[in-house]
Formats: C-alpha cells, structure tokens, sequence
C-alpha cells in the first residue's frame, strides 16, 4: 500500500476490562465508550471538532442506543455536525472500525477519525421467543374487552421464560454451534491435550501479571460508587495449573478439554483510539504511536471458525510482503487456548513460518484479560503499539478469529 | 386568514397617538375579525408595564370594545425570552411621587378590569416569561395558553418584593385555581414551567410557539370562558381551616419579619367572597400600605442589586479564544466537585482532575448525587442529568490545558500546594487560557507572582455547597488585567452565578465580616449567654441561621483556621474565642463530627457542655452586638477600598449570607438604625470602632444618599 495514503494512530486509552457482572456492569455499552473517548480526547487534547468521523465496533448494541457511535460521539461532547457509524464484524468489530477509517481515507472522506469498540456484555438483553412477542402484538391489536381477554388467555408460563442474549450471540446461527463447540473441534483435529490449552491459558495469565503497569497504563479509570477502577480484574494472579485441572469442561462434558479456565471471559470493556492522516498528524504537530500497514479479512469454515487468523496472516503477508518472522509482537486473540494453538500449528503447517513465544501475546490475553467482542480488537492494535514502544520494536502483526467463520488480520509499525 | 401589517395608525383605534406608544405595542386585525395585540417595547428585551404602556393598552382596548366586527382578541409578545415581566418598579413601585404610585395602581386595575369586560373572547399566548403584571393581564383574560420552552416561566412573584399582587391578582388567581394553590403560588412567589402551570390551572393548555396563534383561534371559536368560583375549597369554613394553617407555617418560617405575607394571606382570604370591586379596592388599599414599608424598599433594593449583577458580564463578546469550550477543574474535593458540577449543569465541558484517584472517585460520587438530588426535585429531566454527567470528564494524570479558556484551582488552602500547582499549571495552559484560584482567605496577587503570567490570575470564591450559594467573590490581583476580569465575568454570568468584584485582601468581604460576628458569637456565649439564646435572637433578626450553628456547619477547624489566618492580617479583633479550640480539642468539630455547639443526633440540640450560661440578655442587645461588629468590619472594607461601593457588601453578605434581606443589608440597616447607635454597641461589645464609622457618625453621615 506505498503509494496509498498513510494512516497515523496517535494515540489510544481503554476502560479497564472487567468480568461480567462486576465493577463495570452499571455502566451500558455507550457509557464505557463515552468514557474512552472523552478520556482520549482530554489525553491528546484534540479538539473535537477536528473530527470528520467517529466509526464504533459494537457486536451486541444496546436497543436503547441504536448506533452506539452516534450515541457515544454526542455524549463525548464531539459536535453534533460530526457523523459516526456502527461497524460489525463480530469479533473483529474493533479491527473494522480502523480499517474502515482507513478506506475513508483512502478514498479522500475524511482525515482525522476516532474509532475503537466498547461492549457491555453485563447488559447484553434477554429476549422473549418470537411466538411470545406474536401474542404480545395480537394483544396490543386487540381493542374490544372480550378480545383483550382473549389474547390475555392466550399467553403460557414456558412464553415468559427469557432467551439469552449472550447465548445467542455466541452461536453460530449457520452451524448451530455455540463457539465453546468449534473450539472443541479444533482441539479434537489438531490433537491439543487439556493440559497443553490450560498450560497455554496459564501462560496468559502470568504475563498479564507481569506486565501489570503497562496494562494500567493503557487505561483511564473509571469511578463509580467512589471508587476508582483503574485495572482489568479478569487477571488471577494466583492461578495455578492445578487450579485449572480441576474445571470441568463446558461444552463436552464426557471427553470435551474447553473449560472456563483456557476460554476468554466475558467482559465489559471500550477501547478508543485516534487515527488521521500523516498530513493532519503533522499539521496538529501529533507524534503517532505507529501506522496501520496492511490488512486482510478473509472467510472459512464458521464450524472452524477459530482457524480464521490462519488465512488472514496468510492473504495479509501475501499483499504486503512481511513475513512472520518481521514481527516482533505478535497478538493473536485468544478466544479460546486451543484455538490459538490451533492457528499456530496451522501457520506452521502451510509454511507460514513458526511463532516465537516470546513474540506472542506478551502481556498475556483475552484468557486473563477478557474479551469483551467488539473492543477487543481496538485492544489488540493499542496493545501492539504500546508493546513496540516498550520494546523499541518495529513491526507488530494482530490477528483475531471471527465467529461466523472469517479472519482479521494486519500490520501496524512505530514511526517514531 | 390574511393578516394585516399596515402601519398601526391605520389601524388602531383612536387615542393612539403617541410614537412611543405605536411601538410599544403593535395592532393587527384579520379578516377573520380576530384582533392581535403585540407587546413589544422599543429598544428593550423585556416588556414591562409603565404608565405609558398601560394607557397604550386602555386606548386600545376601549377602541376595540366599540368595535362591531371583532370576534376575539390574542395578546402576545415579540419578545424572545420574555412574555411581561411585569410592573415596571421604578415608575410603579418607587416613583418619588408617591400620588403616582397609587394612580398606576388604579390605571392597571381599570385597564385589566376593561380586559375582562370585553364582549368577545380573549386569549394571552404565552411565551417568556410572564410575571407579575403580566400573568395578572392574562388572569384578565377569558383564555391563557403557554408554550412548553424553558424561557416560559409564570407566576406573581410579588410578595418576593415585599407587596402583594394589586392588579388583581390576588383576587382572580384564587377564583381560577382555587384558594389553596392560590396560596401557595402567591405567598411563595414562585415562578413555574408551563407544564407545570396547566397542572395547577394556571392556564389553559401548553402549545407549541408556532401555534400559539391557530390555537388561541380554536380558543375564541369556543366563546366566553365562564367565571370560575370555585366554592368548595374558597368558601367559608374550608378557607378558614386552611388560612389559620397557611398562618401557622408563616409564623415558623419567617419569624414575622415579612409583612408581606401575612398581609397576602389576609387579603386573599377576604377577597374570596367579595365582588370584584370591592376585593379590588381591598388590593389598593394592602400594596399601598405596603409599598411603603422598609421591608419592601429593602427588599426592592436587592432585586435591583441582583439584577444589577446579573448584568455585568453580559455584554462582553467573547472571541474564540476565551471560548468556555473547556473548563478544568484542579482538584476533587468538596469545593471542587461541587464546581466542576456546577459548571457542567450550565453547558460547559468540564475536565475534573486531582493527584488522587480516590480523591477524584469521592469527588466524581458527590456530582452524581448532585445530579441524581436534582432529579428528584425535579430541577432537571434524566436526560438532563445525563448531559450534565457526560460533561464532565474526570482524568487522572497532567493533560494539556492549550485549549482551555479556564482552568480553576481549588486544592487545599496552603499558599506552597497552591504556588506548585500553579507553576506546574503554567507549563500546561495555552496563552489565553486564565488560572482562577478558588480560595477564602490566601491572597491572589502573592499566587500570581509565583507564575510568569500575573495578569492572567485571577481569585473566583465560590462558597459551599456550590449548588446553593448564588455569590461568587471575584477577587482582582495586583496584576489581574482588566482583560482577565472581563471573562471571567462573562463565565461567571454563563454559569449564572451572581459575583461581586473584590481586591485581594485577606477574607475578601464575606468571610473577613463574617468571622468578627462569629467571634463575637462566641465570646457572649463565654460570657454565660445561653447558646439558643444567641442563637434564637440572631434567627429572629432574619439570619438563616444562628452564629454558633454556622459555626457547627463550617467546621469549627476550618473556621479556627479561618480565623488565624484572618488575626495575622488583620489583627487580634480576629482572634477567635477559647471555646472553639476547646471544642477542637474534645474533637466536636462541628456539624461533620455530629458534635459542635450542638449534637446533631435524631434531633439537633445544643450540646450541654456548653449551654449552660444563664446570663441574661435581650434579644435586642444581642442583635446589635452581633451586627454591629459586622457593620464595623464593612466600614473598615470600605476605608480599605476592599469594595467601592456599599451596595457591593450588602449585596454580598444578602447573596454569600442569607443577612436578612428585609434590611436590605448591614450598612442599609446601619443607615436606617443610625451609626450612633451601631457605635454605642461596639462599645457594649468592647470593640474598637473604625475610624471610619467614628468619623461619619460624628458627621452625622450615612453610608447610602440620604433620599434613596
């Protein structure tokens, strides 16, 4: 993408992420994201009318704040003349927010954007089953007395019992496999033990506690009730393989090796992040934390859906020309511990080279931090970025798998 | 129908004749025979009634009753912001004729009396506000409709200025909306949305402004409105119960010191079931007696000290770059939460920031209680609220302040805490960007020489609880440039607060004339007076609240410390009494610790240990002891030139107080009670009187001209 536009990050700040029904289950989806963006704002000191576009990645919007970006780009006080949209690729909704940028920019909409993801999965809404909200409608319709009764006596205890939300949204509505069940299925076809996914799961967890300070600092506090929640409290600093043996698997009870303890949390989360041309970057006097070099998307199979990094790494290294081992961070979400052993094995297979562990999602991921889906890939690229930048690094490449069957994937190096 | 906009001569009725009149209130008839009357003064935002005004309508309406074709007549206003604002107070109220008075009050009468008469259906659509005499004109007519905009406020805030509504009001709101809404509205003087105003019938429907004129067609189409009596709550025995129990809460509430009230309880109640002329005569002969009073030209006084506030800042256009587009609040504690959520209730975003994230927490905790007390008094709607919450952001850490218009520090009061945070601060701010320190006691010229930008420094003291308090000091600095007053006035008018501009000298005015009475408190309560003693007298003389309590509310520490830095100043008329260290000692610091002056348990009662004096002393005696040393410090504010202007201190001590309105101030009150005598009690409170006040009571001088 040489002679294409240059897409400058500047800057980014997240929420803490926090387990479901925790410290931030009060907050709604659009809260957590106004929070990001107002901090980022006040961070960098940008003023918001600088902004052409705000772009959100949201998997399950709230039904009281239908385009989420709208909602949190008014509450964050950008004005009211700034349009913004709602992206959605499920779980790489935070990848698509940048990259949408990106195409803005590349096709002269806009210069200067504000994107990210914010997710409440605490307040994801229980529904009624269809035939419940038919007889709700007849009632509604109905206007005489008798008629009324009528539609009243239609309704049966089992109409009240609540679908979950969460639930179906961790379900591929094509397969009809909830997302625990296609990890199951890499574990079975890769040939990954329970001990090397909890292994793998405990890893992310000692190194989220190492880098404790440098997850902090991507953060801005939330202070609710008095208090002030200033890191992830997904992160079990003491756990222990032992600890982990011990959890019963999920979605295979008999034979199945995905427990809780090496699958990602649900979690409550928002990431912002600000993004602008080179040429706006340089006008502001703003000195970027990188850019965005390359990206991919492509689709597989959605009862594998897991594997979906494997043919994004693949197409984005083919159109850009790095090769794996270019990077020196590499982040590749863990959805689940064998999901990500999987694409490892995978890459190695088809001779897109190995990964080093060092490498590999260094401060620990989505297992001890949480994965609160549509922030989550806004938090890979900040991630990434503050990591070359401890590291006086370079090149960091991000991936994550889509429920539904895709990949996402891309480059991202310092400038500076 | 086709409106008519040829000049009004042509149209008017006769008598009309005046230019000044022409414009003041504009005429046009429609085909459709329905008349419209528009209020619109010339070369003003706000229609008031003046003699010219009010004879301007008589004209008209006496033209328009001989009028064959006419079906209905809308009266409406061109103003944005304001319906009538009622009575115009200094041709009305404070004419230096006092003949003329009476005559105005006589002319509205007869004019809304002609309104009411008229053979056809009248409508006011109302938009702004529409007090006073205005919502009297619209009690006059047959139909009163308002739009739902914040700007449409109604009621008759009369007796807010110490009279009661003489252009029938007081006789036709209680015929409309029955005796004891009647009541409550006009004793209260309160001014209400117009949601809330269909609620209680005040008028007839809330319309949209773009249809406040098809509307009120629809509303002529249905002819005369009949007249309202409303006999079960207005007859007698049921108006008597509730008139003794209406008696009862005004006796508790101000301690009889607002003639006022009484009198409007009295006057509605005789009017209930008299004949128009007669109840309207009743209101003559009541405004009359009352405009008179001390208590109404104090209370007078204020509402055009208050106005006069409201208006500086006003003017002033700000560039871009004194935008408020963001303001930063430096520290989140009880002052500076309680600012940052003021500020952001009026519209501007607000970044809050403090070194401690737990401090920042408690901070953040209060401004939502803040919010959420709001909505429940229905002060604000949730969304509202929620606007007001996502202003603000708090963030913890050094961020830029280039784009900040202002940036207001309100750490603790420690002059090294202030001076490091201010430097740090200059390395951050743009350079239009003002520092504003909220501070009691330290001085702001002293802060600002501690930066290299002194001229953009300036003191705003709010006072606690912020939400509550409508004064802010504005303090100038040795070096604070007339630029920097400017703006921040014009903040200062944003956020609708009321300021006074002081130099910078120690306590400014409120504290330093509050702490001498606070002192003095204490030590006749040393002397063996009884603590509720003092208390009571001071209550009864109009406080809000006794010495010794205010003293439990400030915090015995604070005020300790307030005191000390006021004695190194100023001198040992500032040392504060033995007792309060005492108390600081038995750790009774006042009303955080539940124990002070008074234990503040299930109920609030003077603490034992230290009510037990039985010095006898009157009321009277205390009163002046305790406002005679206040009186001796304002003289000493303005010898100093603290303030210029003795307006500025009563306005001060009334707004940043709560000192007894009805006086209209401690050096109106001084005027009117003679400065021999204020003398004569500084004696008695062993006080050395200022050279001031020594030299003016011996000129037999007074602190205000002597006519006004």
């Amino acid at each position: 993408m040489n002679s294409k536009p240059r897409l400058m990050i500047i800057d980014g700040v997240r929420t803490p992420f926090c387990k479901m029904a925790t410290d931030l289950a009060s907050c709604s989806a659009d809260t957590l994201g106004s929070f990001a963006v107002k901090a980022l704002l006040t961070k960098t000191g940008l003023d918001p009318s600088e902004v052409d576009e705000v772009i959100f990645g949201c998997v399950s919007q709230p039904a009281e704040a239908m385009n989420i970006a709208r909602v949190i780009a008014l509450r964050s006080g950008i004005p009211e003349s700034v349009p913004a949209m709602t992206v959605h690729r499920n779980c790489a909704s935070g990848f698509e927010s940048l990259t949408t940028a990106y195409e803005r920019l590349a096709a002269d909409r806009g210069e200067v954007f504000l994107v990210g993801g914010a997710e409440s999965m605490s307040q994801a809404p229980l529904l009624y089953q269809l035939s419940t909200a038919t007889k709700f409608a007849a009632l509604a319709k109905a206007r005489s007395l008798g008629s009324r009764a009528g539609a009243m006596l239609a309704f049966r205890p089992r109409d009240f019992k609540p679908l979950i939300g969460l639930r179906l949204g961790l379900t591929d509505p094509v397969s009809g496999l909830n997302m625990g069940e296609t990890a199951e299925i890499l574990a079975r076809e890769n040939d990954l033990s329970r001990k090397s996914q909890d292994a793998f799961a405990l890893r992310s967890h000692h190194r989220a506690t190492a880098a404790r300070k440098c997850l902090e600092e991507e953060c801005t506090p939330v202070f609710l009730n008095g208090r002030a929640i200033t890191t992830d409290n997904g992160v079990r600093h003491q756990q222990s393989m032992e600890a982990l043996e011990r959890l019963k698997p999920v979605f295979d009870r008999t034979t199945g090796t995905v427990t809780a303890g090496n699958a990602s949390q649900i979690t409550d989360g928002a990431v912002a992040l600000l993004v602008m041309s080179e040429r706006k970057a340089d006008a502001l006097g703003l000195q970027p934390l990188g850019e965005l070099k390359d990206y991919a998307y492509t689709g597989c199979d959605p009862k594998r859906m897991g594997l979906g990094p494997v043919s994004a790494i693949q197409q984005v290294n083919a159109s850009s020309g790095y090769r794996l081992e270019d990077a020196d961070v590499i982040e590749i979400n863990e959805a689940f511990a064998a999901q990500v052993l999987a694409v490892e094995k995978q890459l190695a297979l088809c001779g897109e080279g190995t990964i080093a562990d060092e490498q590999l999602n260094p401060h620990g991921g989505a297992i001890a931090l949480g994965h609160p889906v549509g922030a989550t890939g806004a938090r890979l690229i900040l991630s990434s970025l503050k990591t070359l930048h401890q590291r006086n690094a370079k090149k960091a490449i991000a991936a994550l798998c889509v429920g539904g069957g895709q990949g996402g994937a891309l480059w991202l190096e310092r400038t500076t | 129908m086709t409106t008519m906009t040829t000049p009004a001569q042509a149209q008017a009725p006769s008598g009309c004749d005046s230019a000044d009149d022409r414009a003041a209130l504009r005429f046009e008839c429609g085909s459709d025979g329905v008349a419209i009357l528009t209020f619109d003064r010339p070369n003003s935002g706000a229609n008031i009634f003046d003699r010219s005004t009010l004879e301007a309508l008589d004209h008209f309406l006496a033209g328009l009753a001989e009028r064959e074709n006419l079906r209905g007549l809308i009266l409406c206003s061109a103003k944005p912001q304001i319906f009538i604002a009622g009575a115009d107070i200094d041709s009305v109220l404070c004419n230096a004729d006092p003949e003329e008075t009476t005559r105005l009050i006589q002319l509205g009468q007869d004019v809304f009396q002609r309104l009411s008469a008229m053979p056809f259906p009248t409508v006011a659509a109302i938009h702004g506000a529409c007090l006073g005499g205005g919502y009297e004109m619209a009690l006059a007519c047959d139909y009163r409709i308002a739009t739902p905009d914040r700007v449409t406020k109604i009621g008759l805030p009369e007796t807010l200025l110490g009279i009661v509504p003489a252009w029938g009001g007081s006789t036709r709101l209680p015929r409309l909306i029955g005796f004891p809404r009647a009541l409550d509205l006009i004793l209260g003087g309160k001014t209400v949305p117009a949601k809330l105003a269909k609620k209680r019938g005040m008028i007839d429907a809330v319309v949209p402004r773009e249809h406040l004129e098809s509307f009120s067609r629809r509303l002529i189409e249905r002819g005369k409105a009949p007249r309202l009596r409303r006999p079960l709550l207005n007859c007698f025995p049921a108006s008597r119960v509730i008139q003794f129990l209406a008696k009862r809460r005004l006796q508790k509430k101000t301690r009889g010191c607002y003639p006022a009230l009484p009198a409007a309880l009295r006057l509605i109640t005789q009017n209930l079931g008299l004949p128009e002329s007669k109840a309207l005569a009743n209101e003559r002969r009541v405004v009359q007696s009352l405009a008179k009073s001390p208590e109404a030209r104090a209370l007078i006084d204020v509402f055009r000290l208050r106005e006069r506030a409201k208006k500086l800042g006003r003017h002033q256009h700000l560039d871009s770059k004194s935008s408020f587009r963001s303001t930063a609040v430096i520290g989140a504690g009880v002052m500076g939460a309680g600012i940052a959520h003021w500020c952001s209730s009026r519209g501007l975003a607000t970044t809050l920031t403090d070194i401690s994230s737990e401090q920042l927490a408690r901070g953040m905790k209060l401004i939502v209680k803040r919010y959420a007390q709001g909505v429940k008094r229905r002060a604000l709607t949730p969304a509202e609220s929620q606007q007001g919450l996502d202003r603000i952001t708090p963030f913890l850490g050094p961020f830029s302040l280039e784009h900040h218009g202002f940036v207001i520090e309100a750490a603790v009061e420690k002059m090294p805490v202030k001076k490091a945070i201010f430097r740090d601060l200059e390395s951050r701010i743009g350079s239009h960007t003002i520092l504003a320190t909220n501070t009691s006691a330290l001085s702001i010229s002293d802060l600002a020489g501690a930066t290299s930008c002194p001229d953009r420094v300036v003191g705003i003291h709010f006072f606690n609880p912020v939400h509550r308090m409508p004064l802010v000091e504005i303090v100038r600095g040795r070096d604070t440039s007339e630029e920097t007053l400017q703006r921040t006035l014009s903040l200062i008018h944003k956020i609708g607060k009321l300021p006074v501009v002081v130099r910078d000298s120690p306590g400014f005015v409120v504290n330093r004339l509050l702490m001498p009475y606070m002192i003095e408190a204490g030590r006749l309560l040393e002397s063996g007076v009884a603590l509720e003693v003092i208390d009571e007298a001071m209550l009864d003389f109009g406080m809000p609240m006794g010495p010794l309590r205010l003293l439990d509310e400030v915090g015995l520490d604070v005020a300790l410390h307030v005191a000390d830095t006021l004695r190194e100043a100023l001198g040992d008329r500032m040392r504060s009494p033995d007792i309060i260290q005492q108390l600081i000692d038995q750790t009774r610091m006042g009303r955080k610790s539940n124990h002070g002056f008074y234990d503040y348990g299930k109920r609030v009662q003077p603490a034992p240990s230290v009510s037990s004096g039985n010095r006898s002393m009157s009321s009277q005696h205390i009163q002046e002891r305790l406002v005679a040393v206040i009186i001796n410090e304002a003289a000493r504010c303005l010898e100093e030139e603290v303030v210029q202007d003795p307006r500025d201190i009563d306005f001060a001590m009334i707004m940043g107080t709560g000192f007894a309105p009805f006086r209209g101030g401690p050096l109106r009150h001084a005027d009117a009670h003679g400065l021999t005598a204020v003398l004569r009690a500084l004696q008695a409170a062993e006080a050395e009187p200022a050279p001031l006040l020594s030299a003016m009571a011996a000129k037999n001088q007074s602190f205000y001209p002597k006519s006004s």
